[in-house]
């Protein structure tokens, strides 16, 4: 059976490792592909199809949101959230009105655990 | 670089850095959401900039006029971590960053009187959330002192033998202050009032750490990144 995909973007490398850590450890079903920010994201989508994105909001070059939009204009059906500790109400609403999600940091097993079941 | 032993100590590795940069960006996104509250507007802030420095150099990353009238709020902690946070602005930007906070069209003598207040409660927020995101991935435990509100040239503001006084007067400690460290962080405040205009100015926010509470920082990194 095919694994699903769970694409990981932060600029930061402790971010990627906590999150990898947790698939790894708790969701192995999962094939993980990182980047470092939107335009890698974005490259790396182009081949690999995404069914869960987890993107920080505060990264060089396009935010959050901006990669979110063009994620989910190639896979609509995608689970996509923003993992960032700056959850604030007009974001939260334009995010919301996107159909996108949010964690907030730091991210934890029993977060991940909630959105997979959202998504399921 | 003052190459003494001290030096070696305290030269963080590339992960220690990213790791030390995320828990600031996680301490600022909560300030950000804290001051959203406060005013009722959307508040962006990013670092741009992060160093770890000894306290000298510190001074005079900030120092790019003598003559410049600066703000900062400064607030002490105490504890498993003892040090002082500063969050220093332009003084002329201050009350730049007090009418974009308020979002209201006051004269300026009211906005003279409310910069206090304002900067005060704003220091409080930001200074608090940067360390308490320590708090959040460490096991570190401390105290904040009130908040107080400084204005002066930058000389005034950077003097470390201020900074060390105000410590020890509740800390009845002894350290020198030649080993103090910095971590300098350039910080950008962007708000978006209702008509989606778009305010950025720049602040410095400066913590300055004992030798001895750096150490402890060092080690709850490798703890943390020993997990991952």
């Amino acid at each position: 059976m095919d694994k699903k995909t769970v694409l990981i973007v932060d600029d930061s490398s402790l971010a990627r490792m906590m999150v990898r850590k947790i698939f790894a450890t708790s969701f192995k079903d999962w094939n993980l592909v990182e980047a470092k920010d939107g335009e890698e994201a974005l490259n790396l989508a182009a081949d690999t199809p995404v069914h869960l994105a987890l993107l920080d909001f505060n990264m060089p070059g396009m935010n959050g949101i901006e990669l979110a939009e063009k994620l989910l204009v190639k896979y609509p059906s995608a689970g996509v959230y923003l993992v960032t500790a700056n959850i604030q109400e007009r974001m939260h609403q334009r995010a919301e009105s996107m159909g996108i999600g949010f964690i907030k940091k730091p991210i934890a097993e029993n977060k991940i655990a909630d959105i997979l079941k959202q998504i399921a | 670089m003052s190459g003494q032993g001290s030096e070696e100590m305290f030269c963080l590795s590339e992960m220690e850095e990213d790791a030390l940069k995320e828990f600031f960006n996680m301490g600022l996104g909560m300030a950000a959401a804290s001051l959203s509250q406060m005013v009722n507007n959307e508040v962006l802030l990013s670092l741009p900039q992060l160093k770890v420095v000894p306290y000298e150099e510190a001074t005079k990353m900030l120092v790019a006029n003598e003559e410049e009238k600066l703000v900062a709020i400064r607030q002490n902690f105490t504890g498993e971590l003892t040090g002082t946070a500063l969050l220093i602005f332009p003084g002329a930007e201050s009350l730049e960053l007090v009418r974009t906070l308020l979002n209201e069209q006051m004269p300026l003598e009211v906005l003279m009187e409310l910069e206090q207040e304002t900067l005060q409660d704003v220091g409080n927020v930001v200074l608090n959330a940067f360390l308490e995101s320590f708090t959040q991935m460490m096991s570190i435990q401390f105290e904040f002192e009130a908040a107080e509100f400084l204005k002066g040239s930058s000389s005034f503001l950077l003097d470390i033998s201020s900074h060390l006084a105000a410590q020890r007067q509740s800390l009845m400690s002894d350290e020198s202050g030649n080993d103090e460290r910095a971590f300098v962080l350039m910080m950008d405040f962007k708000t978006h009032d209702e008509e989606q205009t778009q305010h950025t100015l720049s602040g410095f926010v400066v913590l300055l750490f004992s030798q001895y509470s750096m150490e402890i920082l060092k080690r709850e990194l490798k703890v943390i990144l020993a997990t991952l």
